[in-house]
């Protein structure tokens, strides 16, 4: 399997302040790779060294196999990309606007244009709109218009940075399920959130960022295996207690953890017992937790003492590290 | 990417309103000149609008003198300046760069289309000027005897017409020297107006030391310093010297700006 | 240029790339000025000799005046105060003494002098009209005065073989021109020095400066007047002649200006010597110049009309001395008196010339006792 981005050690100062420390990122390509971190962790000035906007300190970027950004010009146009938020010129249509984005640069061709345009703006549900300029279109559409210009060129890798902000639940789930058949027709999809449930229901592979440092880089799957053990919830608790004793981990109310990797052996013996089951579950990790786990506190977060976290080095004022 | 930068250009509103609002002023004159019959007295206001009485053809010189020393200019850096930092206050920017276009051929692209804006003001002055002092000022017996040239004699009217067009292309290239700093300026700073206003500090700033004589030593290579050398040309025969003088500044200005823009741009984070 | 290049070059060397740029466009203009003068071996005798006789050597070019001598002295003296002040750009064609023309370049406008024997035609653009009067015996400077030929010509008229040495050469106009240095005996004029660098072949002033101080003086020459183009040829019949446009008013005057209407009209006769100088100006005039070389000056009757604003104006001047009888002024090498006082009916003497305050009152005393001559 090819990477599509593979960084090693890629690091970004701005002046003093360390945006990002040493990334070594590895996506396949295939995946629909889920980069998460809170706001202010380093994850736009990620996507924009690997599309030769920002240029790093040290360290080294490929994309699509090629060195970033000396082969830009070899890369970007197989690369679809919304960074932060979608921008377009405010007096032009939507599909003047992807028009002018799509004469832009090398291999554009003015031959099939109306149609490419066409096509980008039926993918993401914006075939029907008006001539009105982009000024006059709402939040939604506007996300929508920067997907559209993302995939006019039919990109083999799509960056996203946030790529659902600003939609409605429906719109989401449009545009997850857009994602999934491009990932499936085999587009490379990176999508950047914060929005850990976003990243949780798309992705197979997840990189978290804190503070510039990639603290995880592993299969969704692989994080999310069963724990070892089982929530029950039941309404005979003094019941289940009594017959769970030294197993359980934890009890509150009606809910009760239990220490066993096989939830079918343990309904069984629950139902045995008599213990009436209302819910029985293996446990699994949420993304969240997992995140958290991972990370110190939010880096927009600045404590005046260094915070309690798994690891993190003390923060000072400023936010670099002591 | 100039054909983008073009169409980008001729589409947006705010092109032909800042052209409109350039032609507003020598048109506002022209009219005033053609209801009062008050010239200026000789020796003051612009030059040639003192001759436009007689002889309305001379117009579109005048205007061109009302509106060279400042009005162009600052609808230049305003445009001008917009370019880069425009672009990336707005996002887009960063959406250009990635489609990619080099950012070389973007500052290419960027300086062409406020190339065409200003032959585009220019012009419009111009043709409007001509109109309005075809129609309203002027003497047509003077004008169908020739026009006067500044050293007295008389000219042609392919010879008017072939000068006027050779001012209009030296003020169009003026304005470039100015476009390019504001270039320049637009590749430094965050804000549109930022550029604008740093470009308009230059070129008013040259126009105040060029009174002072103390700044003997540094004038020639002052931007401004050959602008009203286009008068140059209505003289017989015509003197050449402060107009090459006036070139080869200006494409200097332009050399220099533009090698600073992109030495700037080249490598800049695009961070916003 | 490929990208690539573009990304390979680090911010530092696109900068130098813009330095050498930058250094390349100041330094064109500046290397001719590096480029060794060439000198000729000829002494100053035969330059000064040459000078003198260069009133005929066809000509045209380009000429700047700088002057810093600052007098007010209003409109009513013509443009003398403008020429003397500031810089003056203008054009000349000249095939001789009798057929020439001068253009006076303005921003936004031109005033020429076209001179055909004993006519002049002065015409001015923003007036689109042009004056025609006959040469008259005395008139106030104009611009073609400044030429580096005529006021060459004019401050070396009377120089000694033994007050003139070589100096080294200087590149005017693209010429290498050796130079001139004439320093006239002490006396009474105003004029330490007058350094005039002249074209080899011909003997035409190219550039001429006059010092009222030493060569060392900060301030620098006080006029300084020189071709910024040159060519030593005779320029042709229509260049010199003033082939009006129909749509220029052409009018003749009897006139001339302010010093002819009161050499002609005004009621005195000038003596052959005023304070030891002879009169230049032949007849029985009431305004006349006097003196020769670097020393000379004008005495013009006024009327009180233009003589009371004149004065004001004087009064202005740093330095003035007022007095009962006179004001005077200096500014560099030129001294300016007017007589009497505001409100005086009778006519007032103005004297200005390139003497001493000193001197001038000499002259002025002299003036106040000549009788009235009724001359119609």
């Amino acid at each position: 399997m090819t990477t599509a981005i593979r960084t090693r050690g890629l690091t970004k100062y701005y002046g003093g302040f360390l945006a990002v420390d040493g990334l070594d990122l590895e996506v396949h390509e295939g995946d629909v790779y889920g980069f998460l971190g809170a706001n202010g962790s380093g994850k736009t000035t990620t996507v924009r060294m690997l599309l030769g906007l920002v240029l790093a300190t040290s360290g080294t970027a490929e994309v699509l196999g090629r060195a970033m950004p000396g082969a830009a010009h070899d890369v970007l146009p197989e690369v679809g990309a919304m960074i932060e938020a979608p921008a377009a010129y405010p007096h032009l249509s939507g599909r003047a606007n992807l028009a002018l984005f799509d004469a832009m640069g090398r291999g554009s061709r003015r031959r099939g244009r109306a149609g490419r345009v066409d096509d980008a703006l039926d993918r993401v549900g914006l075939g029907g709109v008006d001539g009105r300029p982009v000024r006059a279109y709402s939040l939604g559409m506007r996300q929508r218009l920067g997907l559209a210009n993302a995939l006019i060129r039919q990109p083999r890798l799509l960056v996203l940075d946030e790529p659902t902000n600003g939609l409605d639940p429906q719109g989401i789930r449009d545009i997850r399920a857009l994602l999934l058949e491009l990932n499936a027709a085999g587009t490379t999809v990176f999508v950047s959130s914060h929005l850990l449930l976003e990243i949780e229901q798309m992705c197979t592979r997840v990189g978290v960022l804190d503070r510039g440092r990639l603290v995880l880089q592993q299969h969704l799957d692989d994080l999310r295996s069963p724990t070892g053990r089982v929530v029950l919830r039941t309404r005979d608790v003094a019941d289940a207690r009594r017959l769970l004793d030294h197993r359980i981990d934890e009890a509150v109310g009606e809910r009760i953890v239990v220490r066993d990797g096989d939830a079918a052996a343990l309904a069984a013996e629950l139902v045995a017992a008599g213990v009436r089951v209302d819910e029985l579950v293996a446990e699994r990790r949420s993304l969240e937790e997992i995140v958290l786990a991972a990370t110190g506190a939010g880096s927009d977060t600045f404590a005046r003492t260094s915070p309690v976290d798994a690891g993190g080095a003390p923060t000072g004022p400023t936010g670099v590290p002591a | 990417m100039i054909a983008v930068e073009l169409r980008k250009l001729l589409r947006s509103r705010r092109t032909w309103a800042t052209i409109l609002l350039v032609d507003a002023l020598p048109t506002l004159v022209g009219v005033l000149l053609a209801v009062t019959d008050l010239g200026p007295r000789p020796g003051e206001g612009p030059a040639f609008l003192s001759a436009v009485l007689t002889d309305g053809t001379l117009f579109p010189l005048a205007a061109l003198a009302i509106v060279l020393p400042l009005f162009l200019p600052i609808a230049v850096a305003i445009t001008a300046g917009e370019a880069v930092a425009g672009e990336a206050a707005a996002g887009t920017l960063r959406y250009v760069l990635v489609r990619p276009v080099s950012r070389l051929r973007f500052l290419v692209a960027k300086l062409a289309s406020v190339l065409v804006f200003v032959v585009l003001t220019v012009l419009v002055v111009a043709v409007t000027a001509y109109v309005l002092g075809v129609l309203l000022l002027g003497d047509q017996s003077v004008t169908t005897a020739g026009t006067t040239s500044v050293s007295g004699s008389s000219l042609s009217t392919p010879e008017l017409v072939g000068r006027t067009f050779l001012a209009l292309g030296y003020a169009i290239l003026c304005m470039l020297g100015v476009a390019t700093i504001a270039l320049f300026l637009s590749t430094c700073v965050a804000s549109p107006l930022g550029a604008a206003l740093g470009t308009m500090a230059v070129f008013v700033g040259s126009a105040l030391l060029l009174t002072l004589d103390a700044s003997d030593a540094v004038r020639d290579y002052l931007p401004t310093r050959y602008w009203l050398a286009f008068v140059d040309l209505f003289r017989d025969p015509i003197l050449w010297r402060d107009l090459q003088a006036g070139v080869l500044l200006q494409v200097a200005y332009v050399a220099v700006f533009f090698a600073a823009a992109w030495a700037n741009f080249a490598t800049k984070d695009v961070a916003d | 240029m490929r990208p690539r290049t573009v990304w390979a070059m680090t911010p530092r060397s696109r900068w130098s790339v813009v330095a050498g740029v930058v250094l390349a466009v100041v330094a064109v203009p500046l290397a001719p000025r590096l480029l060794p003068v060439g000198d000729t071996d000829v002494t100053a005798a035969v330059l000064l000799d040459a000078v003198r006789g260069s009133a005929d050597v066809g000509h045209s070019g380009y000429v700047e005046t700088r002057g810093a001598v600052q007098l007010p002295v209003g409109d009513d003296l013509g443009d003398v105060g403008e020429l003397l002040a500031g810089t003056t750009r203008l054009r000349v064609w000249w095939q001789d003494e009798d057929a020439w023309r001068v253009d006076r370049l303005l921003v936004a406008g031109e005033k020429d002098l076209v001179h055909d024997g004993p006519v002049t035609v002065a015409y001015d653009y923003e007036d689109a009209k042009a004056v025609v009067t006959e040469d008259p015996a005395i008139r106030l400077p104009r611009a073609s005065d400044l030429l580096p030929p005529v006021l060459g010509r004019a401050v070396l008229e009377d120089a000694a073989d033994t007050d003139v040495r070589r100096l080294g050469p200087r590149r005017v106009a693209g010429v290498d021109a050796p130079g001139l240095r004439y320093t006239p005996p002490a006396g009474r004029s105003t004029v330490d020095h007058v350094d005039v660098w002249v074209e080899p072949g011909s003997g035409l002033p190219l550039r001429v400066e006059v010092w009222d101080a030493g060569a060392d003086d900060p301030a620098g020459p006080d006029v300084v007047s020189t071709f910024d183009d040159v060519e030593v040829a005779r320029p042709a019949d229509d260049r010199v002649g003033f082939p009006a446009s129909r749509g220029v008013e052409v009018e003749r005057a009897d006139t001339l200006d302010v010093a002819d209407a009161a050499g002609r009209y005004a009621p005195f006769v000038l003596p052959r010597r005023l304070a030891g100088f002879a009169r230049r100006t032949e007849g029985e005039v009431a305004a006349a110049t006097f003196g020769s070389g670097v020393s000379r000056f004008l005495a013009v009757p006024l009327r009180s009309r233009e003589a009371d604003p004149l004065r004001r104006q004087l009064r202005a001047a740093p330095g003035v001395v007022t007095g009962d009888y006179r004001t005077v002024a200096r500014s560099g090498v030129l001294t300016v008196l007017l007589t009497g006082a505001d409100r005086d009916p009778g006519a007032a003497w103005l004297v200005a010339g390139t003497l001493s305050p000193d001197t001038l009152e000499d002259v002025a005393r002299a003036l106040l006792v000549l009788p009235y001559v009724d001359q119609r």
